[in-house]
């Protein structure tokens, strides 16, 4: 399993890729006396990525980013991230407040967690999508 | 002489063949699985004893691949007319235990029959739908039945309320019938409606996709809008249609079931005071004004998890039947965007149709900047919500909350759009845009000319706010009815509502409008 982050249209989604002929290519340095052995599987590597590609390119509409990250739901504002690092936080608890439209737009914590990293400063502008923080 | 026994007996027997349906094992099968049956279903949702079955001994006419011989009771659909709250309501209910409930020639007819009845008589129509698709064998008999069912539900459409279930599977284009009837209720799971499946979709575009993703109650409530209600299970789905009925007539020269209570209390209400925050940038849940606002808090809510920007749905206020058309602020700030346009112009549309007064409660700031509305439509799909206000001619009570700004406060029912009545908060503020944006426009020189452009672009937007952000100024121009406390919003809006219930409003002759879709 490969862990990749995708960027489509400007967001980013953390997609896992499993490589269905690892097999092989794990079983490749083995063999370190015999060079034409193992350039076989050198030689299919590239030919095993393509063909994970297609596999990781659809997951990523789902419209999730990484799990844990909290996205802001409209383009906005920050005014204010209403939890630090290392806080624990319930599910429904709120967490950001984006202005946007004259309005206070406040962003609620989808599950319960505990904040890993904050990724955005009060004052920044935001668009739909960006991640504000992240929950571990 | 008395008549023969054998015709008796052969009655009987005949009758017998018809409700086994697909026979003993596939209905324990399905008894298994947790699931009701066609029959069972048309049962639980009618008064008990009030079913007249239409066509029990039909059966299909195809002689080609090996269906000459096989027998389908009812030929896979049960139709007739049952009581719902002492009001007759004609339904069908696709057999899935018979031929899959596929469609073919019998099965389309037996459903035109049920429809053209329905529009005879002026009763509104169930569907379940719980079917494979076409029969096959059939070819384009089955095609042309689909084509006779779509083209009675149009026919009926607007004419009595059109309801679907779906409880099973409804793909292709079978699931165009339900599309074209006003309210689509889904059961949770045993139940996909696509257009495409998965496997289609891969073969011709390579995308990978579950039937979850596409198919599902909830991508459909969600995601793709194409559905109103989720019900739990079949019983649930039921039940919604049943709350559904309870506020509609049954057909378009009736009134709703109005309840209306002899006297109007005019009862202040201080707790919809509290509900109203004192900074206008505090979000307001509108759900909770509705709830205070209508009788016991009893609130249908349509469409509840898309575009939750907009909240429509109906109630009575004072035994009166109302559609409720509210912004949410609490969700992306209560913007008008495409999704929540399209959600509310239906509503509006569905109202207007079916007499029931329309209550609109403003609290909208504009409608939702940013590139993918201006590219996906968002003139168009706003203009709907504008269309279909102008164009109806139901009562239409309109109160601003807090915000109405430009075009979106338009586009919610003002005055100008033809609100016969319009009420307002103390904490409106009707103006063409937000004060920050009006001076830059209006003070562009002043401000840049000032010794502190930032200081004076700031005092400028006070005294604008001032001005605007407030209804009196609207007030004065005498374009809204009255200025109302939260409190008195109740009391108000019911009478309201009785003193314009009888209002009559022609307008010119035409086949009809060119909404923009």
């Amino acid at each position: 399993m490969k862990k990749l982050r995708v960027t489509v249209e400007g967001k980013a989604y953390e997609v896992l890729v499993e490589i269905l002929d690892e097999g092989t290519q794990t079983a490749a340095p083995m063999p370190v006396a015999s060079a034409p052995v193992a350039s076989a599987p050198v030689a299919s590597a590239p030919v095993s990525t393509s063909a994970a590609a297609p596999v990781a390119a659809p997951a990523a509409p789902k419209g999730a980013s990484g799990p844990g990250d909290i996205t802001s739901p409209l383009a906005g504002k920050l005014v204010s991230v209403d939890v630090k690092v290392g806080q624990a936080v319930e599910e429904g608890a709120q967490v950001a407040t984006v202005e946007a439209m004259k309005m206070n737009t406040y962003i609620y914590a989808p599950k319960a967690g505990k904040v890993a990293s904050i990724l955005v400063n009060p004052g920044d502008g935001v668009e739909e999508g960006t991640v504000l923080l992240r929950l571990a | 002489m008395a008549i023969s026994p054998d015709l008796l007996k052969q009655l009987e027997e005949k009758r017998k063949v018809a409700y086994a349906a697909g026979g003993a094992d596939k209905l324990a099968e399905r008894k298994k699985k947790g699931l009701m049956s066609a029959r069972e279903r048309l049962e639980a949702f009618f008064q008990p004893g009030t079913f007249m079955e239409f066509g029990l001994h039909a059966q299909h006419s195809c002689h080609d691949f090996g269906l000459a011989d096989k027998s389908f009771p009812g030929d896979g659909v049960i139709t007739g007319i049952g009581y719902v709250d002492g009001r007759p309501v004609a339904a069908f209910s696709q057999d899935f235990t018979v031929g899959g409930g596929a469609l073919g020639k019998t099965h389309a007819k037996k459903i035109c029959d049920l429809l053209e009845y329905a529009q005879k008589a002026g009763m509104p129509v169930v569907g379940i739908n719980d079917s494979g698709g076409a029969r096959i064998q059939e070819g384009d008999d089955a095609l042309s039945g689909y084509g006779q069912v779509f083209f009675r539900n149009v026919l009926l459409s607007g004419v009595v309320p059109q309801i679907s279930i779906i409880a099973g599977p409804c793909a292709g284009g079978a699931a165009y019938s339900p599309a074209l009837t006003d309210f689509i209720i889904m059961t949770k799971t045993n139940a996909q409606m696509f257009i495409c499946g998965p496997e289609v979709i891969k073969a011709s575009t390579g995308q990978t996709v579950t039937m979850d993703e596409i198919g599902s109650a909830a991508a459909h409530a969600a995601i793709s809008g194409n559905i109103h209600f989720v019900a739990e299970n079949e019983k649930h789905a039921l039940e919604i249609a049943r709350k559904l009925f309870s506020f509609l007539p049954s057909n378009n020269i009736m009134d709703p079931p109005h309840r209306p209570t002899p006297t109007i209390s005019l009862e202040p209400d201080p707790e919809m005071n509290t509900l109203v925050p004192e900074d206008p940038k505090a979000p307001l849940d509108v759900l909770k004004v509705i709830n205070r606002l209508v009788d016991d808090g009893d609130f249908l809510e349509v469409m509840k998890e898309f575009a939750k920007n907009i909240v429509v749905g109906f109630a009575r206020i004072q035994g009166m039947v109302v559609g409720i058309i509210a912004n949410q602020p609490a969700v992306k700030a209560g913007t008008l965007d495409i999704d929540s346009s399209d959600k509310g112009a239906r509503f509006i549309r569905f109202c207007n149709v079916f007499n029931i007064p329309i209550v609109t409660l403003v609290d909208v700031p504009g409608f939702m900047p940013g590139v993918a509305q201006e590219r996906g439509g968002i003139i168009r799909h706003g203009a709907k919500m504008l269309f279909a206000y102008a164009a109806a001619t139901v009562p239409k009570i309109t109160i601003i909350m807090r915000k109405a700004y430009g075009g979106a406060y338009l586009a919610m029912c003002s005055a100008d759009m033809g609100a016969d009545l319009v009420f307002a908060w103390p904490t409106a503020e009707i103006a063409v845009m937000g004060a920050d944006g009006a001076v830059k426009v209006l003070f562009k020189r002043e401000i840049a000319a000032a010794a502190e452009p930032k200081k004076k672009e700031k005092e400028l937007a006070a005294e604008y706010r001032e001005k605007f952000a407030s209804p009196y100024e609207a007030a004065g121009k005498a374009m809204i009815t009255d200025v109302i406390e939260p409190s008195q919003t109740r009391g108000m809006v019911a009478m309201a509502i009785r003193n314009t219930i009888a209002k009559r409003e022609t307008r010119p002759p035409k086949k009809h409008g060119n909404i923009p879709l």
